[in-house]
């Protein structure tokens, strides 16, 4: 019996080691974005007490710098990019997992072979393209590339095809068209599918760096990721400012990770659509 | 209601070396309640599916009273269908499910209701109407899969092995309840099932299939007393028919069969039409419950004393079979349940000489 | 052929009304860059001048005689290496974890995959300040080592971080793999006298092997366009230690304007990853029953 809890405490003792490495850094992260003075790198354990903290530096990160307007770029483009993904994945998903029709399977393994393809070999052509359509710095430049992502459609036909056929038929049998069974019968039963992939392309969007560090010149188009990127070089010195917004980029993808935590693990592999 | 009439039908799959279907002929009388049957993969569930418009039809024709029904889709034949995982639609309640054909072909509210309503008190389930699929029991379900059908007022009620996913109690309990719906409703009812016991319970008639070939079609009892061939044979009943291969022998004006475990003489009655067969090789098949221990009268006229040695005795209460092995084949024989018969006991036993089977091997038909 | 029948018809319409609009987006800005970029791989085009000359192969022998871009495939290959078996095992072992009865589960399966969802931008430049030279890092360990001004440590640093941010993330993967094996194995492995750790190697490795291979395949072809962490943390420096494929496109498309050189580059860099999936079909890929 002694050598089993032996074992429990060893086991208890890795797994907090490995959190304390997952999230620790966060945490230095937030005792430096709350820290009044610019030297962060003294003492660590100044950063702990109480007398030594502000939120000055939130309100800096708020004030000072165009973080509204970059807010605003960042979830505009992210909420245009999530509603479309979900509709268009949902669609193109339905009909891969369930329509047949000439050239399915070979448009199918077409799309999930340019997975492979590095994303960095799109940039320069998708550049020269926007610059052709003086799409360059614009909304609609930043937004059209992230309309559709292939990995969604992939993930919505996985669980559509979990979907008992069964059900197809019976709905063809009580007088639906496809366009119905998709409309009144896939896309109510696949809620649980469909929120993991908005949840991911939020994330995703959100996160993304290349396209838009590459697209966006002025700071007026920069979402938050390029203007924290760009801060950096800026305020290499100011460790408190940048940690504060960068702690700020992180809580919505944060937030939507708590609270939706369910769908990430469950996700896509989740058989909301059986019985 | 209506007739389904089944005329040359063909189904082949793109890419397949055989047809799942070569060739099916079947006529389904009004109102009458026609089953299915046999084992997985022999086409039952094809032809159903065919019947509903779910699967193409290669070829032949498919008539609903007299009209052909090959190119159009499901929803426009006026069938209904009962699926074996039920395929409620999960997001719907009870009602819901129930109303949503008539919606789509947009009856009326109030026509709506009467009928919903209707049904749910034919399947005595009106206390369940606003529940989700998923606050139910299986059986539950496929009440509701049941009165979804019930409601369109179809011609044909087409049923894929409703009752398979339902433990042994209620799967009794559903089959009468079936039954009754059909005593009641008066329609054309099709039913597919891999159960024989379920298909002889069940249907007025049955149709029994193998590999996409209709092997017979008949009443239950006509199927049980004279099956067509090896396969049927084998296939109806419970425990199934024993078989045994041995040679005929014309002995003293009479024929006898023959082989290292039996050997009897074949009554008048059967010698007629086996007396072509002589010398050859012959399968003869006996049921469990056609073969006496001829220590107790059984009131039948047996053939002469078999020297049989019981393997294994298996009471099962209200019967005991007891099993043996003839030339390496394991047979069973039905006994009543207070006989005292051990294992390794050896008997003497006869066959009801009026019901012998016997078999062409190489056509599997039956010949006698 | 038999007439399509009115289902089919319909099946068709609706697939072609359904697929249209995302195949337009994905044809533009998926399908079509591939085959241009193979095309100005041909051709010398300055961004700037707008001029566009076509040069053949010159762009990739001029490619293939710069040491930089030699020095770029190596670091991007070196970088693979590092990081592919460390985040995969190490998922796979968090995963294991994860699916033991612990109190605190949920706690601590958030805890480990808040790095994957964390802003690349976020995550490098808390790197900055963990592995800068009065950083915690070397706080703690008493070190003086300046990690990414260091030509020795700077790549390493940055596959710490790419380390710490996915293995998280292919720890969910690995989870759904690992819910699937029935729990009977356990039970049986636990009769038969298996400790958890031989569980974990003669169970729980094998039966995971197609997860195992996904996560592979993906955390390669990921590891290989490695580019935002690179971009924040140390922009290919110290003396080129750290310029990966990925970022040496960018910088010759975007820093220096050589468009149809950067395609090249770019161009090489897939039939890169193409081979190294090829490899991992031939020798890793699990057979399908």
């Amino acid at each position: 019996m002694k050598r089993l809890q032996f074992q429990k405490f060893i086991f208890y003792a890795v797994l907090l080691l490995m959190t304390t490495v997952y999230i620790g850094p966060f945490i230095y992260q937030f005792f430096i974005s709350i820290s009044q003075s610019k030297d962060v790198f003294g003492d660590p354990v100044k950063l702990l007490q109480p007398p030594n903290w502000t939120f000055q530096n939130y309100a800096n990160v708020w004030v000072d710098l165009p973080f509204k307007q970059w807010l605003f770029n960042s979830l505009f483009i992210t909420l245009v990019q999530t509603i479309m993904n979900v509709f268009f994945s949902a669609l193109a998903g339905f009909v891969f997992a369930r329509l047949t029709f000439p050239g399915r399977k070979f448009l199918f393994g077409l799309l999930i072979s340019s997975l492979t393809v590095p994303v960095i070999i799109l940039l320069v052509p998708k550049f020269i393209f926007m610059n052709n359509l003086r799409l360059v710095n614009t909304y609609a430049g930043l937004i059209l590339p992230n309309l559709i992502t292939i990995t969604n459609i992939f993930l919505m036909k996985q669980f559509f095809e979990t979907i008992p056929k069964d059900l197809e038929e019976a709905a063809l049998i009580d007088g639906c068209s496809y366009f119905r069974i998709f409309w009144q019968i896939f896309l109510p039963v696949s809620t649980p599918a469909l929120a993991a992939v908005a949840i991911y392309t939020f994330q995703g969007s959100w996160n993304e760096f290349l396209w838009p560090v590459t697209l966006a010149i002025t700071s007026d188009k920069f979402t938050l990721p390029v203007g924290v990127g760009f801060l950096k070089n800026q305020f290499q010195s100011d460790w408190p400012l940048l940690m504060a917004g960068t702690l700020l980029i992180t809580l919505p993808t944060l937030c939507i990770f708590l609270v939706f935590q369910r769908y990430f693990v469950q996700g896509v592999a989740a058989s909301g659509g059986k019985e | 209601m209506a007739t389904v009439e089944i005329r040359n039908l063909v189904k082949q799959y793109p890419g397949a070396a055989k047809a799942a279907i070569p060739n099916a002929n079947l006529t389904i009388d009004d109102q009458s309640f026609v089953v299915l049957v046999g084992p997985s993969g022999c086409g039952k569930s094809t032809l159903l599916r065919m019947i509903a418009g779910l699967e193409e039809i290669s070829g032949g024709e498919l008539l609903i009273d007299g009209q052909r029904m090959n190119d159009l889709s499901p929803k426009d034949r006026d069938i209904a269908m009962v699926f074996q995982n039920y395929a409620l639609y999960p997001h719907m309640s009870v009602y819901e499910n129930m109303a949503f054909g008539l919606k789509l072909r947009k009856f009326s509210k109030a026509e709506i209701d009467n009928r919903v309503r209707a049904a749910a008190d034919i399947l005595d389930m009106k206390e369940l109407l606003d529940r989700k699929p998923k606050a139910m029991s299986g059986g539950q379900r496929q009440r509701v899969a049941i009165g979804r059908a019930i409601v369109r007022e179809p011609k044909v009620f087409l049923f894929d092995e409703p009752l398979s996913n339902l433990d042994a109690k209620l799967r009794v309990q559903m089959r009468v309840e079936i039954k009754r719906l059909h005593q009641r409703l008066k329609a054309t009812m099709v039913y597919v099932t891999h159960d024989q016991v379920e298909a002889m319970t069940m249907g007025d008639k049955i149709v029994v299939l193998k590999a996409g070939v209709i092997q017979q079609a008949d009443s239950p009892m006509n199927l049980y007393n004279n099956p067509a061939n090896l396969f049927v044979a084998g296939f109806i009943g419970s425990p199934s028919m024993n078989f045994g291969r041995g040679t005929l022998v014309a002995q003293d004006k009479t024929l006898r069969f023959v082989n290292s475990a039996l050997d009897f003489q074949i009554p008048a009655s059967l010698a007629d039409t086996l007396v072509g067969q002589v010398g050859k090789e012959i399968i003869f098949g006996f049921r469990p419950e056609s073969i006496y221990d001829i220590c107790f009268p059984s009131g039948k006229t047996l053939t002469e004393p078999q020297r049989i040695t019981i393997d294994v005795t298996e009471p099962i209460g209200s019967e005991t079979f007891l099993y043996f092995s003839l030339q390496d084949q394991v047979c069973c024989m039905r006994t009543l349940s207070d006989s005292q018969y051990q294992p390794n006991q050896t008997i003497d036993v006869g066959f009801d000489t009026e019901r012998l089977y016997f078999f062409d091997p190489q056509t599997e038909q039956r010949i006698g | 052929m038999p007439q399509p029948s009115t289902r089919q018809r319909d099946m068709i319409t609706i697939a072609w009304l359904f697929l249209g609009f995302p195949l337009l987006l994905i044809g533009l800005f998926v399908f079509f860059p591939i085959g241009y970029s193979l095309f100005i791989s041909f051709f010398d085009w300055n961004l700037v001048t707008n001029q566009r000359t076509f040069i053949g192969l010159a762009n990739y022998t001029r490619l293939f005689s710069d040491s930089l871009f030699w020095k770029s495939t190596g670091n991007t290959i070196l970088y693979t290496i590092g990081v592919v078996p460390i985040q995969t095992f190490l998922a796979l072992f968090l995963a294991f974890v994860m699916n033991q009865k612990i109190r605190g589960r949920s706690f601590f399966r958030a805890a480990f995959y808040i790095p994957a969802i964390t802003s690349s931008v976020v995550t490098s430049t808390l790197f900055i300040a963990l592995f800068s030279k009065q950083g915690l890092i070397n706080q703690l360990f008493g070190l003086e080592n300046d990690w990414l001004t260091n030509p020795n440590t700077a790549m390493l640093t940055i596959m710490a971080n790419n380390i710490w941010t996915t293995s998280g993330y292919f720890m969910v993967s690995f989870l759904a793999g690992l819910q699937s094996i029935p729990n009977s194995l356990y039970e049986a492995a636990r009769i038969d006298g298996a400790s958890t750790w031989q569980q974990f190697w003669k169970i729980t490795v094998p039966m995971v092997r197609p997860v195992t291979y996904f996560v592979l395949v993906l955390g390669l072809i990921g590891c290989f366009q490695v580019f935002d962490q690179i971009f924040i943390m140390s922009a290919g420096g110290p003396v080129n230690s750290t310029t990966t494929l990925s970022y040496y496109v960018y910088v010759n498309g975007f820093k220096y304007f050589k468009l149809g050189y950067a395609a090249a580059a770019a161009i090489v860099l897939a039939v890169l990853i193409f081979s190294a999936n090829q490899v991992q079909n031939r020798y890793f890929k699990p057979e399908v029953d």
